[in-house]
């Protein structure tokens, strides 16, 4: 197992998607850091000046309490992790198109350990991407925001957390996907067109059909945002004192947490889709004939 | 495990597509120390046969074992069997050597083995070069290279000589030689006979999913009667001695000539020599193998031959 192991991971580290993927990611990642850490500061600046005084007041608002730039992270990974999810998608898709999965097979013992192979150098890879994320976007915040708009090391180290836990799972949802659908175009353009299209337009279908707010929160790009969005406005309602009901739910959308469970529970419901996709993809390359 | 005993067995071997069969019914076996052709024309499921045995593709019945197992079973395929499938399979922008270093990983064969079978491939020159800008005739040899990574017992080639300038043919047809004189296995498939013909020892051969023959090339050889071609200065009197010596398969030749079968060229010469029938010219008939090729696996796909042209009357003319 180790070998093929091996013998995955050098199929990724000898052509140049990995880094050609690396570079999109992280620009996304400072943009968005910059921006999350831009916005929190006009925030703070707006609610401080003595124009604003008195509506800080009368809403109850703490501005320095406020860390409007925490709500931006959730926003910032999930649009970058959607490279480790092209990435992931590539990952046997790729193979089929070049049809290098004829060797790969012939090489392993079986399917099922090229497959498992595959499974955790994406995963690596997948941890290696998200680590870049959240690293990018703290840089972006660290260089436009003041520190009493940042998370403390826990809350750091939190954000990590799930950020690196979104990406493996990105990767790995791509990895199934392009299995069952292996073909690289086709199959790229499916999961943008879902993360960034279908499902906001669904989100905003349920939304309007009275459908209750939960429901978006089981759906993979639903949950998967709630998994670093809930994080985000669980860190930010930490310390901002009161906020009134109405305002959670506004933050919740803002952070991309929108009827979205408690992170971890949303991680459970992507992980779920997760399973799903790479089951299907397991079972339909177990199963295809490679002619 | 397997057996070892680099023996490969084609057993009542039958794939369907939907509704068309591929192969129907299929049986051979492959011994070690002999190079076998697998030849049939194109779409006679020479390459899913190949690819059953290689587990690619999953038989709708029957069997296909490498030393006595189904290629799942054997455990670590790469050092057991090598395949040459086609000219194809590599990532354009993945350099020769780093190709074969991920296959040498999966397989758990030393880096060191990459460089050897480029260098007996002879592609050292070129080992720091993108696959995609090889010819075919290059990415071919990389896929020779490819088979040989684990060093195996058996390999199996589909149309290697496709793409291969005569150069590497040649290299090919020794290389196979004397990896089968080691002792090994090889399974080689075309649609040529005349390709092979120089390379192998035994032939089966299929036509429309079937077995027409499966033995050594010499048998099939010698199925062919031989014949003598003779220009005499007299075809009447040189016919009627030959009759009187009683050789009845005679056939006068539109250009003068004489095709007398089932003699040596000796013989004819004898006889006509009794006779007193000057000899002007003489000439066995080599077995034609591609013509019994050619008898064994005809009427597949028939095509018609091209209607006449027909000159269109009236128009802009």
């Amino acid at each position: 197992m180790g070998d093929l192991v091996q013998a995955e991971l050098r199929k990724t580290t000898t052509t140049t998607l990995w880094w050609a993927l690396l570079i999109p990611t992280v620009l996304i990642a400072l943009g968005g850091g910059l921006l999350s850490g831009l916005t929190g500061r006009t925030f703070v600046e707006f609610f401080s000046s003595s124009e604003a005084e008195q509506l800080s007041d009368a809403l109850g608002v703490t501005p320095d309490q406020w860390k409007f730039s925490l709500l931006g992270i959730g926003r910032t990974i999930n649009l970058a992790t959607m490279f480790p999810l092209i990435f992931g998608a590539l990952a046997i898709a790729g193979e089929v198109g070049t049809r290098t999965i004829t060797t790969t097979f012939l090489t392993a013992p079986s399917r099922v350990h090229a497959m498992a192979a595959k499974m955790m150098v994406y995963a690596l890879w997948g941890a290696i991407y998200g680590l870049a994320i959240i690293g990018f976007t703290a840089l972006g915040i660290v260089l436009t925001s003041t520190s009493g708009q940042m998370p403390d090391a826990g809350g750091w180290a939190m954000l990590a957390l799930v950020c690196v836990l979104s990406s493996i799972l990105m990767t790995l949802f791509g990895v199934g996907l392009g299995a069952l659908l292996p073909n690289s175009a086709g199959v790229v353009v499916l999961l943008i067109m879902y993360f960034l299209v279908i499902e906001n337009a669904l989100q905003l279908g349920l939304r309007l059909s009275g459908v209750p707010e939960t429901a978006v929160g089981f759906l993979p790009n639903g949950s998967v945002d709630g998994l670093t969005g809930s994080v985000a406005v669980d860190l930010f309602l930490a310390d901002a004192g009161v906020v009134p009901e109405e305002g959670v739910y506004w933050l919740r959308v803002f952070a991309g947490a929108g009827g979205a469970q408690a992170w971890w529970l949303s991680g459970l419901i992507f992980l779920a889709w997760v399973a799903a996709a790479f089951g299907g993809g397991w079972a339909r390359m177990t199963q295809k004939d490679i002619t | 495990m397997h057996d070892g005993s680099g023996l490969i067995a084609v057993q009542n071997l039958t794939k369907q597509f939907g509704s068309v069969t591929a192969v129907q019914n299929l049986s051979f076996t492959v011994s070690p120390g002999s190079v076998t052709g697998f030849l049939g024309p194109n779409g006679a499921g020479k390459t899913t046969t190949l690819r059953m045995l290689l587990g690619l593709v999953k038989p709708t019945s029957g069997t296909a074992t490498i030393n006595g197992r189904p290629f799942h079973q054997l455990g670590r395929p790469g050092r057991v069997v090598g395949a040459v499938l086609e000219a194809q399979g590599f990532h354009p922008n993945r350099t020769a050597r780093n190709h074969l270093r991920v296959y040498a990983s999966a397989i758990g064969v030393p880096d060191a083995q990459a460089d050897q079978v480029l260098g007996l491939v002879g592609l050292s020159t070129a080992a720091g070069r993108n696959v995609g800008g090889f010819s075919l005739g290059m990415k071919q040899r990389m896929a020779v290279a490819t088979a040989l990574l684990g060093d195996p017992q058996v390999l199996v080639l589909d149309e290697p000589a496709n793409g291969l300038d005569p150069e590497g043919i040649a290299w090919l047809r020794n290389f196979l030689q004397s990896f089968a004189r080691m002792g090994r296995t090889v399974l080689i498939s075309s649609h040529l006979l005349a390709e092979v013909e120089q390379t192998v020892d035994q032939v089966v051969i299929v036509s429309r999913g079937q077995t027409m023959y499966y033995g050594p090339l010499e048998h099939l050889r010698q199925q062919q009667q031989r014949r003598v071609f003779v220009q005499p200065s007299d075809v009447g009197a040189l016919a009627t001695a030959l009759r009187e010596a009683g050789v009845q398969a005679l056939e006068q030749l539109p250009d003068g000539r004489l095709a007398v079968s089932g003699v040596d060229a000796k013989q004819v010469a004898d006889t006509a020599l009794r006779a007193g029938v000057s000899v002007y010219g003489i000439q066995e008939e080599q077995a034609d193998l591609e013509q019994i090729f050619f008898r064994l696996t005809s009427g597949q796909f028939v095509g018609h031959a091209p209607a006449p042209y027909q000159q269109q009357q009236g128009g802009w003319a």
